[in-house]
């Protein structure tokens, strides 16, 4: 048997004749955006999950290109028996001109191999039925093995002989659909079939359309599988007929779809055709893909290092990994920067990996995280992991799967952004469903090998049990007397000390008795309201249960508390006022006593006129002040276009709010009961936003002012370029560049200034600290004015990480006006100051907790002298 | 407003000649007064004052000097201005600063040659091209009836936006430029029914009486922009790269940020000022148009414009543009800038405008969606010839930048970058520079050049047989490339 490098070579040189004369093409399509979501799953589920995220995600596609990819079969769904489902190549063609199938049948598919079962894919009868102006390619299946002799007679003339059995094999199809798309697609003018998957157990469908449309015209919705990844297309060219250039692309049993675009699609063309590789369908998913099975199944890499290749990790982080992985990755670096993919992109991978009898679902960003994304591991009675552009989708994919199946939650246990490039994860996970067990098992790991876990506990789905009441008389005198100021905060102390020793039947019971409370007078409803927020905002120990359970009973009561709210066009005394998608048009100003709008945002679109910011607007210029907005499902711009002045009007957000909230608000407050999107207070001016959770990328760029408070992290490159007066709490961490060309003036001069305090709250809530305030690099780079407060007491911050600023100590003039944003980041969190000035247990002064990064001014910026500051 | 003469600001602005009169030899007979066409000579009662050689055509005499001819005394002298051999430059050469000069001033067009004040020497670009007449146009048409009006929202949302010259003025932020210079743009933009952008610096107080006709800019940077910025205007323009330094940021030099400057944009007074390339927020063709839906939401009547420089991929950018829900798709090409621009990036980057404007057009024809899309370019657009030549290769408008600052007294010396380098107060910061002119006397100044343009614009439109700008949209046959001509009769030879 050869060693990998001279297989490598052998493969490499066999694939010469493959090549055409021509250079690389020139890419097709400009293509940033799309919108693309997986999942792999340890039990197999239907097709239709994978729906409610797609049509949610519809903005980040036009309706040009959908498709979906599907991995681990029931092979009594398919009519094959299990041996042929695992051991046979599942070879689909789509023939977008029917007649050439004789003919293609003849003259590649049937010499070249034994096939065991065929026929096309069911659909639908009537494309226009789904919606879809362009009839779908009829896809033909066929389960095939290389024909022996063939195959034999491949070894032999591309110098192959010595390739391992699979190996061999492998190669042969690859090569078999490479010459059936070179000559049936890329070479016509007329393009007339192309292979659409050849993997075993996994297949690939697309669709000029969207990627919805795809599993309800091939009838997938009851169709099962361990993994599903979907992807909308948005291509820039309006006239698409047929979906060659759709994703997901294969490389030979894995399925890749992309989201982003490269800025050296011609290099990474050149890379590929010095190994004799040239692409055919001329987007930068297809070059991806084989640039990924050029590493892993051509070269024998090992993921990670496949990761490395793909995801060079540079600068600081590289400092950080040990000497002996620096010295292989320097390796990978010099071989294979050339074919790094430059500029936004984030890949999800669906595989089947034969040879260790797993599936897996891999998401990987690039090294600067240009590209919005999610991940989330469910583990209870199932386990599911999930990856999107939008936490909103992956919230719609587990609600959806919750609907229908009792053994899922709509909540994951976990949710988390990768750190591109990175020492600490790596920048990519995977989840693999490892099917050796005698039940298949999902594992969540790292690049580096590291595993994902989450606490194990007790699940049970909302009111899925019957209530027994908690004897305890503080609890019951409480919920008996009218509530007071102090009656929330009480009972939620209350709450949150014994939640741990009550059971789901208890929760039951003080759900239930909380609804019932809240039916008693408006004062008692904006008393629950706040209580069950509390409840779903902090963390406290929960025993045995699973604390995203306990969380879907919490929002669950909440939920059907707010929907319980006379609507706006009905008669009524109550100072709580529901409007919602069909009352929308009715919006006028508050009646007497009216105070609270209450929007339930389900049914509303995304954005655009009819979109529910636009109610908001309209109300409070109808002199609305209050609003709670819940059921939100990725919708955006929420509190944009209210204007100036807008003091006083608070809005409260439950549910998957969507991107852009908050941006450009100049007074209001927005409070956010969950985890927050991307591009969050963009050029806020004044005001203040609340997130009790974790927020997306470039929050707040450009700002000017306001006063924000984060409790979990925020993701790449927040606060760039703003200046002005923010003030910002940032309780996690950040990816990277935070406070890039930060110019807020002196902050004890009006200016502005950002706190990042490196903690988390665990299981317990009790306050950690994360292994470093900062893991990446260019922090308040090129900064002017401002200054950063980092807590930070083992100096674990290093200068490297700076560009352009320093360190220096915290005063007590420094303290006396950070103070006040962390008292007030103790009442809105918990998060007690007493607690963070708290090192290994022991109370420490401020100055040896926090440091501070200030601004230099660099001479080669800085041409005029400092006179008169006024 | 009306034309009206706008002289120069200073006591002795420069001429093509430098006229001397021999106070010895002198008589004071007043015969030099009479003859000369362009009011040279002029006294102070019975004075004969120094002679206002700026004002001096030249030969206006059969190739000879009126003056000189018709002096008994042989006191009059006249010379090139030696001056002449340091100003202008290939695209901006002297005779074109000079008569834009005049045209601000008066209002008229100069006497002579047209292309003398049409065209460049850069050898390249729009100074390769020129105008081809029909030998006799197909409709009859008097100037005075060319519509020189266009739309600027052509699509079935946002607020309905015509403008009545085919022109706008391009964006220059407070800091690069003066408060004066905005001020006075605006009031032509007001005045001409047309539209100025802010640039990326903030919306001085100053433009409010004038936000109908303001375009506010949102840049990479996001400088003074705000909810309420955006809300006042009818225009919105993204910038997501300039002709003049395509993959780069805007650039404000540490010198250039005043007290003033620092104050509008909320930053550090003396510290360089960045914007980013590109948007932080915007790495894909679905992350622009959520940018553009976000601008719709604050503010849904307003007609967005995205501006970029052109890439080789320009159309696809284009075309993506439209399906994210854009109005207008202005193209900036890379012959403008100001010195503050590196010349490195000005003149080595992106494709010529000339290729890029035919390009896109096409492209969107193709794409169907050609009518619902207004192009605009820009990028080194000097006059009435480049604006048609714009517009015959595929534009529906231009939009004009450098050609204000001439107006305003530019004499190109380059040193836009420096806050107390403009001579002339048009691009500085410093508040003493700035206080040099009157918004008012700047106004008229461009809307003199703009009047003198829109009377060529007219003539030119007349003979070609075309009632209206509309109908030369992509009219390449009223043009000829000097590069290509003949090149079809040698082909078929």
């Amino acid at each position: 048997m050869p060693n990998q490098a001279e297989q490598a070579e052998r493969i490499i040189a066999s694939r010469r004749g493959l090549c055409s004369e021509r250079g690389p093409g020139r890419k097709e399509a400009e293509e940033g955006g799309c919108g693309v979501v997986g999942f792999a799953c340890n039990v197999p589920v239907s097709g239709r999950h994978i729906f409610t995220p797609s049509v949610q995600m519809h903005n980040r596609g036009n309706g040009k290109g959908g498709g979906i990819a599907a991995v681990g079969f029931d092979p009594d769904q398919l009519g094959v028996s299990r041996e042929i489902l695992e051991e046979n190549y599942l070879l689909q063609v789509a023939y977008l001109n029917p007649g050439v199938r004789e003919k293609i049948e003849r003259e590649i598919i049937r010499p070249n191999y034994k096939i065991d079962h065929e026929g096309w894919t069911p659909t639908i009868d009537d494309h226009r039925d789904v919606g879809l102006e362009s009839k779908p390619p009829g896809v033909y299946r066929y389960f095939v093995r290389a024909n022996e002799k063939t195959l034999k007679a491949f070894a032999k003339e591309k110098g192959l002989e010595n390739l391992p059995g699979r190996a061999l094999e492998d190669e042969f199809v690859y090569q078999t659909s490479y010459s059936l798309n070179k000559k049936y697609y890329a070479s016509l003018g007329e393009k007339a079939a192309f292979v659409l998957s050849h993997g075993r157990n996994m297949f690939i469908l697309k669709i000029v359309g969207y990627a919805e449309q795809v599993a309800q015209y091939y009838k997938l919705d009851d169709f099962s599988a361990h993994l599903w990844i979907a992807h909308q297309r948005y291509p820039t060219k309006g006239r698409v007929w047929h979906p060659g250039g759709a994703h997901p692309f294969i490389g030979l049993h894995e399925a890749l779809v992309h989201n982003g675009d490269f800025a050296n699609y011609r290099a990474v063309g050149n890379y590929l055709r010095q190994r004799n590789i040239e692409p055919l369908f001329l987007t930068d998913t297809e070059v991806s893909i084989l640039l990924f099975d050029l590493l892993y199944r051509v070269y024998g890499y090992p993921l990670e290092y496949v990761i490395e290749a793909l995801a060079p990790t540079t600068e600081l982080d590289f400092d950080m990994l040990a000497e002996d992985k620096q010295d292989v990755y320097r390796k990978i670096q010099a071989s294979h920067i050339a074919g790094s993919p430059d500029g936004p992109w984030f890949f999800i991978i669906a595989r089947n990996n034969p040879a260790k009898n797993e599936f897996q679902l891999i998401g990987i960003t690039d090294t600067a995280m240009l590209r919005p994304q999610v991940f989330a591991l469910q583990d209870g009675q199932v386990q599911i992991g999930l990856v999107g552009s939008e936490k909103q989708a992956i919230d719609a994919t587990l609600q959806s799967l919750a609907a229908e199946d009792e053994r899922f939650s709509p909540i994951a246990d976990k949710y988390w952004n990768a750190r591109g490039g990175s020492h600490t994860d790596g920048g990519a996970f995977m989840f693999t469903v490892k099917n050796n067990e005698p039940t298949a098992k999902l594992v969540c790991t790292d690049k580096f090998g590291r595993t994902i876990e989450v606490p194990a506990g007790q699940q049970c789905r909302f009111e899925a049990v019957q209530a027994e009441a908690v004897e305890h008389e503080h609890l019951r005198s409480l919920l008996a007397e009218t509530p007071n100021e102090k009656t929330t905060a009480a009972l939620f102390e209350l709450a949150a000390e014994h939640m741990a020793d009550w059971s789901f039947e208890n929760l039951a019971w003080l759900c239930g008795e909380i609804e019932q409370w809240a039916k008693q007078s408006d004062y008692h409803k904006q008393a629950a309201i706040e209580l069950l927020t509390l409840l779903n905002d902090r963390k406290y120990p929960v025993g045995e249960k699973k604390s995203a359970s306990v969380l879907e009973w919490v929002r669950g009561t909440l939920d059907k508390l707010l929907l319980d709210t006379p609507k706006i066009n009905e008669n009524n005394q109550s100072r709580f006022c529901l409007v919602d998608q069909e009352t929308a048009k009715q919006i006028q100003g508050p009646k007497k006593g009216q105070e609270v709008l209450i929007i339930n945002a389900q049914g509303f679109s995304p954005e655009g006129d009819e979109a529910d910011f636009t109610v908001v607007v309209a109300a409070a210029k109808a002199g609305w002040k209050r609003f709670i907005g819940f059921r939100y499902t990725g919708q955006r711009f929420l509190g944009c276009g209210m204007g100036p002045e807008t003091e006083g009007v608070r809005i409260d957000a439950y549910g998957s709010s969507g991107d852009y909230l908050g941006s450009g608000i100049d007074g209001l407050q927005i409070h956010v009961h969950g985890n927050a999107q991307d591009q969050l207070g963009q050029i806020l001016k004044a005001g203040k936003l609340v997130i009790h959770g974790d927020v997306g990328q470039t929050f707040m760029y450009g700002a000017k002012g306001g006063e924000v408070y984060i409790l979990g992290n925020a993701a790449g490159r927040p606060l760039i370029n703003a200046v002005g007066k923010p003030r910002v709490v940032i309780n996690g961490t950040c990816l990277d560049f935070l406070a890039e060309s930060f110019m807020a003036g002196d902050p004890h001069k009006g200016g502005g200034f950002v706190i990042l305090n490196g903690v988390c709250l665990d299981e317990q809530g009790k306050l950690q600290e994360l292994p470093s305030p900062y893991p990446g690099a260019n922090l308040f780079s090129m900064a002017s004015g401002g200054a950063i407060y980092v807590r930070d007491p083992h100096k674990k911050l290093v200068s490297e990480q700076l560009n352009g600023s320093e360190f220096s100590d915290v005063t007590e003039q420094d303290w006396e006006l950070i103070l006040p944003y962390l008292q007030e980041n103790q009442r809105l969190f918990g998060i007690c100051i007493e607690d963070l000035l708290r090192v290994y247990g022991v109370a420490r002064p401020f100055e040896q907790v926090y440091r501070k990064v200030r601004a230099v001014r660099l001479s080669v910026l800085v041409s005029m002298l400092e006179d008169s500051e006024d | 407003m009306k034309v009206r003469q706008a002289p120069e600001r200073f006591r002795n602005p420069i001429g093509r000649y430098i006229v001397l009169r021999d106070p010895g030899l002198c008589t004071q007979c007043g015969t030099c007064m009479k003859t000369c066409p362009a009011g040279v000579f002029t006294v102070a009662g019975r004075l004969a004052l120094r002679p206002k050689e700026w004002l001096c055509p030249g030969p206006c005499q059969a190739g000879e000097n009126a003056c000189i001819k018709a002096c008994p005394a042989e006191a009059i002298t006249i010379r090139k201005n030696p001056l002449l051999n340091t100003l202008g430059d290939f695209r901006w050469p002297v005779d074109l600063l000079l008569d834009t000069w005049e045209m601000a001033r008066t209002g008229k067009a100069p006497i002579g040659d047209n292309l003398r004040y049409n065209l460049g020497l850069s050898g390249g670009g729009f100074d390769r091209m020129r105008l081809s007449f029909p030998d006799k146009p197909a409709k009859k048409i008097k100037p005075d009836e060319v519509d020189l009006g266009i739309s600027l929202n052509r699509r079935d949302h946002g607020g309905r936006l015509d403008i009545s010259v085919p022109y706008y003025g391009g964006g220059m932020s407070f800091g690069s430029v003066s408060r004066s210079t905005m001020q006075a743009r605006a009031m032509v933009a007001q005045e001409t029914n047309s539209l100025v952008c802010t640039g990326e610096g903030g919306f001085p107080t100053v433009l409010y009486p004038y936000d109908k006709h303001v375009i506010t800019q949102v840049a990479t940077g996001l400088f003074g922009v705000r909810e309420e910025t955006i809300q006042r205007v009818r225009m919105v323009e993204f910038k997501y790269a300039q002709g003049a330094k395509p993959g780069l940021g805007g650039h404000l030099l540490g010198d250039k940020v005043t007290t003033a400057v620092a104050k509008m944009r909320e930053a550090v007074k003396g510290s360089a000022l960045f914007s980013p390339f590109p948007f932080h927020s915007v790495y894909s063709v679905e992350d622009h148009k959520k940018h553009v839906d976000w601008m719709r939401a604050i503010n849904p009547a307003a007609v967005v414009s995205v501006k970029v420089s052109t890439p080789t991929d320009v159309d696809m950018v284009a075309v993506g543009s439209y399906y994210a829900g854009a109005h207008v798709i202005h193209l900036d090409g890379s012959y403008g800038g100001t010195g503050a621009a590196p010349d490195i990036a000005k003149k080595n980057i992106a494709m010529p405008i000339e290729y890029a404007i035919p390009k896109v057009h096409r492209f969107l024809t193709e794409e169907g969606v050609r009518e619902r899309m207004t192009l605009i370019a820009s990028g080194g657009i000097r006059g009435a010839h480049d604006i048609i030549k714009a517009i015959a290769l595929g534009a529906d408008g231009v939009v004009i930048g450098t050609a204000d600052m001439m107006a305003l007294g530019c004499i190109r010396c380059g040193a836009c970058e420096s806050g107390r380098g403009c001579a002339r107060g048009i691009a500085t910061t410093d508040d003493e520079l700035a206080e040099q002119f009157d918004p008012q006397w700047g106004a008229q100044r461009i809307y003199n050049l703009y009047q003198v343009w829109n009377k060529q614009l007219r003539e030119i439109l007349a003979d070609f047989g075309l009632k209206s700008v509309r109908e030369l949209v992509g009219r390449t046959e009223f043009l000829v490339h000097l590069d290509y001509e003949g090149r079809e009769a040698a082909k078929n030879a």
